[in-house]
């Protein structure tokens, strides 16, 4: 348990340098702050808190209720921007009543800095990219679930795996033969329909009558997706590219347009 | 005027609007109560609450988001009512006119530039929220609920990953944020997907910020200047944040739209500033009004709201705080009332701990 502990702090608190400057600032604190309700906030709490999130049975107890993968979210607890705003701010006033505005400022420039160096900028984070349209998912996305559905019903279709997470929050009445569960690993969510759209080569004999069984009315490849055999043999209609995507629609499955009026 | 308009118009007024004069019920609990950011923090978490509410037992009973939506908007107009009924006697007892600011503003007049840095650092961060995308498979799940519940009306039935009908997800249908997202977007009329990827966003990280607001004035209640500088040190310390994934910073610029990161750096600041607000009038040897404590069990059912884990983080805020207000204060009398704030998170915590 204790390993495990603390793995979840040690991850939380990424390279440590952050942690460092928290332990400093609480370190200050500790030694001049004199108001005993931000003693209690920014001191006592946060070391109470500590002492309970490495306390092996409080641990288990949160793992047994919760899940085991979040209980570094008990760390959210710890008030460290406010205490290291605060305390940075503290600093700034000592400087300004002992030194002069100027040293007061060169201080606060490089208590800024110091908290660059440490942290890291958030929007340098890989997960970020331009949004390309204001749905904040893939242009592809929305181009071809505008272009496959259906007024007054849902319409089945098979993605390759990169599009998945973003079709539904798009469009959903798009409806999909699997979705993001079969990208979690620790899931062990296996799919016959999926092993074949990833392969590196499809196989459109083995395709076809899984993309039956699940009833798609269009399958979509990626671009430059190898094929072994053309669709249109297998009755399938070409229906569209979008962003290189190239959707085919499989008459098999019937698509009946409901009559709105 | 165009369609978006009005969609950005009903937004503002169901997220800006109706929280600042519901906040107006909670107006004589804090120095700067009166001012515009803590009504309107305090009003949205008075709604959150009753959403949480009203909207788990519907969602056990598989209630259509219609039928909801008519419970909730009674709960919101009996609270603006009550709100404006209580404004009115309070500008007739103060002899302020009946329209306008409504007493004393807070105005920054010290450190000028020091606040236009800090606007700046909001401002670049806010941009960012609507011009860049943060891509979390998590979205799948959470975007997805709300735009079935929006589009289907009906509330954790269908599957957001791939089609078809599901069993109920207890873990998040006692956490129902998505829901909150799917009633904006329904009431609206704006997508779904865009309530959540820009709009919420954007609001979402305005609130954070006006929690370390609120936090300013009752740590530098005098110096204005001191109290934009430490603006500008939260304002780097959440855009340098990033130091691991799991960071509420990182939650709060890159995930804003998943009811956790509303949690934790949201509802787990609020708390934590309900929290200082207390000590210190423990500390001033001043009463606490029972709104404080009321304030509190909100910001509680908020923190189920967003999260399941939310009720144990509430109640380690409210337990933990109140036992150590009890022994430093000497004033066991406070531990009875936030016990009792404690409650619905409990039991919250107990349902989903009997139906997981």
């Amino acid at each position: 348990m204790w390993s495990e502990v603390s793995r979840a702090f040690l991850g939380y608190m990424g390279a440590g340098l952050i942690g460092i400057c928290y332990l400093l600032a609480l370190v200050y604190l500790w030694l001049t702050e004199k108001r005993k309700y931000i003693r209690i906030l920014f001191l006592y709490m946060p070391l109470a808190l500590l002492a309970l999130f490495f306390h092996p049975l409080f641990a288990k107890l949160v793992y047994y209720a919760a899940e085991d993968e979040i209980y570094w979210r008990v760390l959210w607890l710890l008030p460290m921007t406010a205490t290291l705003a605060y305390t940075c701010v503290r600093i700034y006033g000592e400087m300004d009543a002992k030194r002069g505005k100027r040293w007061a400022e060169a201080a606060a420039l490089c208590m800024a800095g110091v908290i660059a160096v440490s942290g890291s900028f958030i929007y340098a984070s890989p997960s970020f990219s331009r949004a390309e349209n204001i749905y904040h998912v893939p242009d592809a996305v929305v181009e071809i679930c505008d272009a496959i559905n259906v007024p007054g019903r849902e319409v089945m279709a098979v993605f390759p795996l990169e599009l998945t997470q973003h079709v539904r929050q798009y469009s959903p009445v798009t409806c999909m033969p699997y979705g993001r569960e079969v990208t979690m690993a620790k899931w062990f969510f296996l799919h016959p329909l999926k092993d074949e759209m990833e392969k590196d080569i499809i196989d459109m004999e083995a395709l076809v009558p899984l993309v039956r069984e699940y009833r798609c009315h269009y399958v979509i490849f990626r671009p430059g997706q190898k094929i072994q055999g053309d669709p249109l043999d297998y009755g399938w209609e070409w229906f569209g590219e979008a962003e290189g995507y190239t959707i085919y629609r499989d008459p098999h499955e019937e698509l009946i347009i409901p009559d709105l009026d | 005027m165009s369609a978006v308009a009005v969609e950005l118009l009903i937004l503002i007024l169901l997220m800006l609007m109706l929280p600042a004069l519901i906040g107006g019920l909670c107006a004589g609990l804090y120095p700067g109560g009166r001012g515009l950011i803590f009504r309107w923090i305090s009003g949205q978490f008075l709604l959150w609450a009753g959403f949480q509410v009203i909207c788990v037992p519907m969602i056990l009973r598989q209630m259509s988001l219609g039928k909801f939506i008519w419970v909730f908007s009674g709960y919101g107009a009996i609270l603006a009512f009550l709100a404006v009924i209580l404004e009115i006697r309070r500008r007739k007892r103060e002899n302020l006119p009946a329209l306008g600011p409504g007493g004393k503003q807070d105005k920054p007049r010290e450190g000028v530039l020091l606040w236009a840095v800090f606007g700046a650092l909001l401002a670049f961060q806010l941009v960012q929220a609507v011009r860049l995308v943060f891509d979390d498979a998590d979205d799948a799940y959470y975007v997805s609920v709300a735009s079935l519940a929006e589009s289907s009306d009906a509330m954790f039935q269908r599957s957001p990953y791939a089609e078809g009908e599901m069993t109920l997800d207890y873990r998040h249908a006692l956490a129902p944020f998505s829901i909150w997202i799917a009633f904006l977007a329904r009431l609206s009329g704006m997508r779904t997907v865009v309530v959540a990827q820009v709009v919420l966003p954007v609001v979402l990280i305005s609130m954070a910020y006006g929690i370390y607001y609120l936090f300013s004035r009752v740590l530098f209640p005098e110096q204005g200047g001191q109290r934009a500088l430490f603006m500008i040190f939260v304002g780097i310390l959440i855009l340098f944040g990033n130091y691991s994934v799991y960071t509420s910073e990182t939650f709060l610029i890159g995930r804003s739209r998943q009811g956790k990161a509303t949690l934790g750096s949201i509802v787990v600041p609020f708390l934590l500033f309900l929290l200082l607000s207390l000590l210190k009038r423990l500390q001033e040897k001043e009463k606490v009004p029972a709104l404080l404590y009321a304030l509190f069990a909100a910001a509680g059912l908020a923190g189920c709201l967003c999260s399941t884990l939310g009720a144990l983080l509430a109640c380690m805020v409210m337990g933990g705080g109140g036992l150590f207000a009890a022994v430093c204060y000497k004033r066991p009398g406070v531990l009875l009332p936030l016990m009792a704030c404690c409650v619905p998170c409990a039991g919250y915590a107990l349902l989903y701990v009997v139906l997981k």
